[in-house]
């Protein structure tokens, strides 16, 4: 098992591949670090010069072929999910005060007066090789970018052999390694599950790490296209296997704003997942059993 | 016995015959065989049209129920259908599109992953991104 891991896309990455190491294995390796780099320059809402920040500030450019691809694949997410996987929540994230990325956060502060109220559900539009935000639309790719990415770079290494992608937590599996599935640790509050994924993708989403306080209120990244501020009455972590990271990023977060009602709507939706509660307790839903 | 004897004896019948008569009267003894108040009729009608109409509307309000319940059902059912779709539409779609990184490397379509539990000691970690 060849390992490497580097950091990305505001996390640490780490890259497995059930293969014996050799050169073009390291090879194929820095060629997933600089895919990763590559990727972060044109999805990073957090650098002034990636592709994403020049199209929030100019509103409509003409955009590369990768930065096209996620922002459809989050807008379909948005259509098939009714609304509630919504990547034009940027604005709001920011007023809620993670307006810089989370090393850089000050633990609290006070708000800023915001000079406008965000609004979820604002128009975007990708025609040809364009894309024009509307009024009201600036666009945060973040966890759907960091899926896409491990995605991507994951079926990279698989001419090497079985490989595994972690890009913080959003997790894309090319196939079984040569003794079985890939064990993968869920993290609980007081404990870990772990979970074994032949194929696909695993994701977590919570408010259990990405959190802060403005105004002595606590605050997370997750934000509720419904109320356009941090979600309230959700779970505290919600852990979902899927076809892809991406899918299991958007299934993760979609499953984490249905709030109390996770836990039916996964198993409903017979989305195996875990998700975990305020007081700690742990469920196994959609066909996931322990 | 003196005349005085007499007439009390006399006065005396006098007002039990009179009571006797008073009580034969407010008995009304024709009224058993006549004719019914004509409003306790009216009344009694009255209650028979109602009793009818009740079960009428009783018999309506349960066809209509059972329509209900079967179209209520059958909504059930089509929404149930349609959350598996969605269900489905979400699981699928993204990963579908996915395929994107497919088309610029990689030949094989993603595949519902097995996910399970297991003891195995773990190889990575995956906590909130």
């Amino acid at each position: 098992m060849e390992s490497y891991a580097f950091a990305a896309m505001g996390t640490s990455v780490e890259c497995l591949v059930d293969a014996p190491g050799s050169r073009a294995l390291r090879s194929g390796m820095d060629r997933v670090h600089a895919e990763f780099h590559r990727l972060e320059l044109l999805l990073s809402r957090f650098r002034s010069d990636s592709e994403l920040s020049r199209l929030n500030r100019e509103r409509r450019i003409e955009a590369s072929e990768d930065l096209r691809t996620v922002v459809t694949l989050a807008l379909e997410a948005r259509e098939a999910t009714g609304g509630r996987f919504d990547p034009t929540l940027h604005d709001a994230i920011v007023a809620a005060g993670y307006d810089r990325t989370f090393d850089e956060l000050p633990p609290d502060s006070v708000d800023a007066p915001a000079s406008e109220l965000p609004s979820a559900g604002g128009e975007v539009t990708v025609r040809g090789g364009w894309i024009e935000l509307g009024p009201h639309a600036s666009l945060d790719l973040g966890g759907i970018a960091k899926g896409f990415a491990a995605d991507r770079c994951v079926e990279q290494l698989a001419a090497f052999g079985p490989a595994l992608v972690n890009a913080g937590g959003d997790l894309a599996v090319s196939g079984p390694r040569a003794d079985g599935p890939w064990p993968v640790a869920v993290d609980l509050p007081s404990d870990r599950l772990t979970l074994s994924i032949d194929r696909g993708g695993l994701a977590t989403s919570g408010r259990d790490r990405r959190r802060w306080r403005r105004g002595g209120d606590e605050r997370h990244h997750i934000i509720d296209p419904a109320t356009v501020s941090p979600a309230q009455d959700v779970p505290l972590s919600v852990t979902v296997a899927a076809k892809s990271a991406t899918a299991a990023e958007i299934a993760a977060k979609c499953v984490f704003l249905a709030g109390s009602a996770a836990e039916l709507e996964a198993d409903s939706a017979r989305i195996p997942a875990v998700i975990v509660w305020s007081d700690e307790s742990v469920r196994l839903v959609g066909g996931l059993r322990a | 016995m003196t005349d005085h004897t007499v007439r009390l004896y006399a006065a005396a019948v006098a007002l039990v015959v009179f009571f006797l008569f008073w009580a034969a009267i407010a008995a009304k003894p024709w009224a058993a065989t006549g004719e019914a108040d004509p409003r306790a009729a009216a009344i009694d009608r009255r209650e028979q049209r109602l009793a009818r109409e009740t079960r009428r509307v009783n018999r309506v309000v349960k066809r209509r129920f059972a329509v209900y319940a079967k179209q209520l059902s059958r909504r059930k059912r089509a929404i149930a259908r349609r959350e598996r779709e969605n269900a489905a539409t979400l699981a699928a779609a993204p990963s579908g599109s996915v395929s994107a990184p497919a088309a610029s490397g990689s030949a094989a379509a993603p595949a519902a992953p097995s996910v399970s539990v297991t003891a195995a000691p773990p190889v990575t970690t995956t906590s909130s991104s």
